[in-house]
């Protein structure tokens, strides 16, 4: 069968989900908070494509950040650095802003991966079933229970502490995850009849999967996806915080945060003098993580079944 | 069937759990090559002149089934290796630190419940109205917020500006009281100690430095708990047995507290498995922000340094907990929902 | 007979996302001392909403518009729609008590049935149960000697403290310390004994072991009767029963029936028994009220409204009764949404003898003959 006719199908199958699509975008766009979400997420995807614009790059690697002259304490705002410098007069605005490109980076990549694991182990242990889906669950529901950041410490000792195990570590923690919710959609496709049906008339079961199965997993998925954004960012960010991401000097919001502990009090005339020095990055891991969230949540609300109504 | 052959089942039941942990932790441990996973049977530095001779010993080589089994024998037999930056064996080390990381964790999960519960409750019987949305605002909020900085964020408020509410867990002056001879250490724990010993100026010293590591780690866990309780108020609510409860004559707010409370804390206890994970979680980042000599800083501290039985005990050690802390919430679980008891 | 209950032109609107809801559009009825007055209608007539209206339960986003409902109580009648939540509560399960469908929805599945019968009698006969731990208390003090009588004398003074005013705060303080709040366990123990009694006279085999049970462990006759005991647990002077049977087994449904029927007699209940079942209402209702799309069409004896109905749509009612030997009929069309009603007699689309004013004129309730009432304009003389 040729591959124009494959495509067809497929679409072919996706049709009802597109209709569906139209309509949740309608509704999305009913609710100011979710607009607010997207306004959150279109900001940072705009800043992290314009970042060579906003902040040029002067070293080799666009990621570390530039030092200027030596100062013994972080600068506060001014005209050079809209966001003052750090220690070692690391520049907080080209920090922020290329560390938006490493936030999206680590989201995207780590959801990326953990989702083509996850589609691969849990159509095995979905279609299969049996003992090997047992076996996988078991294995599975541990690595989801246990606490992740426990765990994705002891993966980045294990290593070497950099940006990449950090990545991998996440995914390691992540795609069990993913894999029980491909599992368990295809365990509810299973029962549907026309699975059944499609059997009968012999076809494949890998057309199968691919026709009727995966269109009906994206809405969970693309739920728990942007959930789960989020959290991946602020697990990083933490990892970071605790030494065992990025080296000092990247362009990373949480590395920022680590290196601005020296100077959460100031002169005793003024405690706040370098504020600068955490609230800003803070910030842009909050509002990023709150963007993804707000998003996540109205698909959520979106898709709730009780509330659907056409 | 009751209560108690459901408790015993389900202890039974932590034993399969266990060896599942331990499986993880054991494929961790393959990622580190021979000479560092040769670390996690000495338990005296002066070994590791011989680190070939140890090699040999424990099969480190050898098949996979083979080195499980090894590790395992090692381990029931309470040796974890010997961590070098805390100078003694990594069970030790684990003992040592766990008192600070209890008195943590012993204020912040029933505030984290209470004020849970209770937030989700009036915001399910407010629904829509302003004590809901914002609820649910501060909710979402502290879902988003990076608890690392919030903690330094509190810290740069309370601390640099007010001088109130120090990191740490006691200032300088108490900390060396308190490991004088005057003062007798039974639990570790400063709050107890302080009231077991009549000293009313150590408790009140603790609890200051208490105040801003149980925000921190409460604001964690807790819109987890609002989101949830609300949701499975406003299902309980909903039901027969309210409109039931109130034709018996009671009033609304006893059919509230009584009736819906009750069966809406049933999603909530079950989702406290997700919480003890979390609370597992943000116990890492509180004692390193806040600088507490815990189990959490440890295994931070020891993942930096190389330290790699100390931070395999921690993840270990972490994993017990996490069972622990899943069998308390299992029976507290069969307690408020009889139909569970029936297996 | 007098008058036990009088609703007059009960109005509830629910207002929803989709538009506002005329749910009751004006029932008038009444029911009589001592009767069992049936309420028959089609699923979304309104019968639930009209038994829910009496005791003001009806959830949001309903509210009762307008209407009286007057019951008599030791001092005249008072309308229960004017009434604070405060006395509503003193009413509700004592005076008017409702039992509904589905028991097993009705009961509350982390409690013991103990649990749940109890609290009538904790809310309604506490004095009753507190004088008699009183004399209980009296009687172990009168043995005397013995170590526990500071405690008996502690007891004492709380009891009388409730007794005087069961709202009283003390004692509901004293029940939320650990150790002291065991005095509450003579005044369970009494409860259960009231609970083991009624469980009793539901004919439940072995009350004392079900009162301990699980709503989850009973069977659907048993988790009826339980609810049933919650409502005549206080002997009330009026009993609304919302479809008690529907989902019951046919043989538990004659059964629990007869329950019914036996405690009217003997608790001298009246009964207004809701449900859509016609072979119900003949073997159990002296009157029968005919409820559709939010109206009252016609309400008379039991009989009568079988051998002699005068709505063409209890006529259509009667005619739909499968029968052996006769073709089956039907009322042709559908239940109307109630957001948009037709205008005029909600029936007249679906009426055969619908006649133009119908589609304009809401028509006025009318006794047509003695104690017979309709809301038609067949019979209103215009």
């Amino acid at each position: 069968m040729s591959i124009k006719h494959r495509l067809r199908e497929f679409k072919a199958g996706m049709e009802p989900s597109i209709k569906e699509t139209k309509f949740m975008l309608g509704r999305i766009k009913q609710s100011p908070l979710s607009v607010f979400g997207i306004a959150i997420i279109l900001f940072y995807i705009g800043i992290a494509i314009l970042a060579p614009l906003l902040a040029p790059p002067t070293l080799k690697d666009p990621y570390m950040i530039p030092r200027e002259r030596f100062y013994p304490t972080p600068q506060p705002p001014s005209e050079k650095h809209p966001f003052g410098t750090t220690e070692d007069q690391l520049d907080i605005f080209y920090g922020t802003i290329w560390g938006t490109r490493i936030a999206f980076w680590v989201g995207l990549w780590v959801v990326a991966a953990s989702l083509a694991i996850g589609l691969v182990v849990g159509c095995i242990a979905g279609y299969y079933g049996g003992i090997i889906d047992e076996l996988l669950m078991r294995f599975t529901d541990i690595i989801i229970a246990f606490p992740s950041l426990v765990l994705a410490i002891a993966i980045v000792a294990a290593l070497g502490k950099s940006l990449d195990n950090v990545l991998l570590a996440l995914v390691l923690v992540g795609w069990p995850g993913y894999t029980r919710l491909i599992r368990g959609e295809i365990l509810k496709a299973k029962q549907d009849d026309y699975v059944e049906a499609a059997k009968a008339i012999g076809a494949s079961d890998f057309r199968t999967l691919f026709r009727h199965i995966i269109p009906n997993t994206i809405y969970p998925v693309v739920i728990v996806a942007s959930l789960d954004i989020g959290a991946i960012v602020l697990t990083a960010a933490a990892l970071s915080f605790l030494g065992l991401g990025s080296p000092s000097g990247y362009a990373d919001w949480g590395q920022l945060i680590t290196i601005s502990q020296n100077w959460i009090y100031g002169s005793s005339q003024n405690p706040w003098e370098y504020w600068y020095t955490f609230i800003i990055p803070g910030i842009f891991i909050f509002t990023f993580v709150l963007g993804w969230n707000l998003l996540g949540d109205a698909f959520r609300d979106i898709l709730d079944p009780t509330l659907r109504r056409r | 069937m009751g209560l108690r052959s459901y408790i015993i089942r389900r202890f039974l039941l932590i034993i399969p759990t266990l060896i599942g942990v331990t499986l993880l932790i054991f494929f961790v441990i393959q990622l580190f090559t021979p000479e560092q996973r040769a670390m996690l049977y000495i338990r005296d530095p002066r070994q590791i002149a011989d680190i070939d001779d140890i090699i040999r010993i424990y099969n480190l080589n050898a098949p996979l089934h083979i080195q499980y089994f090894i590790w395992m024998s090692e381990l029931l037999s309470g040796n974890l290796g010997f961590s070098h930056t805390a100078h003694t064996t990594v069970v030790n080390a684990l003992i040592q630190r766990f008192p600070a990381t209890i008195e943590l964790v012993m204020f912040a999960i029933p505030l984290t419940i209470v004020i849970g519960v209770y937030l989700g409750v009036i915001s399910a019987t407010h629904k829509d109205k302003i004590v809901d949305h914002i609820t649910r605002s501060v909710s979402i909020i502290g879902w988003s917020l990076p608890s690392f900085w919030l903690g330094i964020v509190l810290i740069a408020i309370f601390f640099g500006g007010f001088g109130v509410f120090p990191p740490e867990r006691l200032s300088i002056s108490v900390q060396r009281y308190v490991t004088s001879t005057e003062f007798i250490r039974y639990t570790r724990i400063n709050t107890i100690d302080g009231l077991l010993n009549g000293n009313l100026w150590v408790v009140l010293d603790a609890l200051q430095h208490l105040v801003l590591p149980t925000v921190t780690l409460t604001a964690i866990s807790i819109a987890l708990i609002v989101r949830v309780m609300r949701s499975s108020m406003l299902e309980a609510l909903n039901k027969g047995y309210i409109t039931m409860a109130r034709a018996k004559g009671l009033a609304r707010k006893e059919v509230v507290n009584k009736h819906a409370r009750r069966n809406a804390l049933i999603p909530v206890v079950t989702l406290s498995g997700l919480l003890a994970a979390s609370f597992l979680n943000g116990v890492v980042i509180t004692e390193t922000v806040f600088n507490i000599n815990g189990v959490g800083r440890f295994g931070v501290n020891a993942a930096l340094n190389f330290d790699i039985p100390a931070v395999l005990g921690f993840a270990l050690f972490s994993g017990v907990l996490f069972i622990v802390a899943n069998l308390l919430v299992d029976i507290a679980y069969a307690y408020i929902d009889p139909r569970i008891r029936l297996g | 007979m007098k008058d036990l209950l009088k609703v007059e032109d009960l109005v509830v609107k629910f207002y929803t996302y989709e538009g506002v809801v005329e749910a009751i559009d004006g029932v008038t009825l009444n029911l009589k001392e001592g009767e069992t007055l049936g309420l028959v209608g089609e699923t979304g007539c309104g019968k639930s909403v009209t038994s829910l209206s009496i005791l003001v339960l009806v959830p949001p986003p309903g509210k009762i518009e307008s209407g009286k409902a007057f019951f008599k109580g030791e001092n005249g009648y008072f309308d229960l729609l004017s009434q604070n939540e405060k006395s509503l509560m003193k009413i509700r399960g004592k005076d008017i008590a409702m039992i509904f469908q589905e028991p097993r929805a009705v009961l509350n599945p982390v409690y013991t049935v103990e649990e749940q019968i109890s609290e009538v009698f904790m809310v309604h006969r506490i004095k009753e149960l507190s004088e008699r731990v009183l004399n209980g208390i009296e009687e172990d003090l009168r043995k005397g000697g013995s170590l526990r009588d500071p405690i008996y004398r502690f007891e004492k003074k709380i009891y009388k403290k409730i007794l005087k005013n069961p709202n009283s705060l003390s004692p509901k303080i004293l029940s939320k310390i650990p150790i002291i709040k065991r005095y509450q366990r003579r005044l369970k123990k009494e409860a259960r004994k009231e609970v083991v009694s009624v469980l009793r006279i539901m004919k439940i085999p072995d009350p004392d072991r079900v009162a301990d049970m699980y709503p989850h462990e009973l069977s659907g006759g048993m988790a009826q009767r339980v609810v049933i005991a919650m409502g005549l647990g206080c002997s009330p002077e009026l009993l609304v029963a919302d479809e008690p049977t529907t989902n019951l087994d046919v043989t538990i449904q004659a059964q629990i029936l007869e329950l019914i029927r036996e405690l009217k007699e003997e608790f001298k209940s009246s009964v207004l028994y809701i449900t859509h079942d016609l072979g119900v209402i003949a073997e159990l209702c002296d009157r029968v009220a005919v409820m559709y799309a939010g109206n009252v069409v016609e309400l008379a004896d039991v009989f009568e409204i079988f051998k002699d109905s005068l709505h063409p749509y209890t006529q259509g009612l009667m005619e739909s009764i499968p029968r052996p030997g006769v073709e089956f009929k039907s009322i042709k069309g559908e239940v109307p949404a109630l957001i948009n009603p037709p205008l005029g007699c909600r029936f007249h689309p679906r009426c055969p003898k619908g006649m133009e004013i119908c589609t304009r004129v809401k028509p006025k309730r009318t006794e047509a003959k003695k104690d017979h009432f309709v809301m038609c304009h067949l019979y209103s003389g215009s």
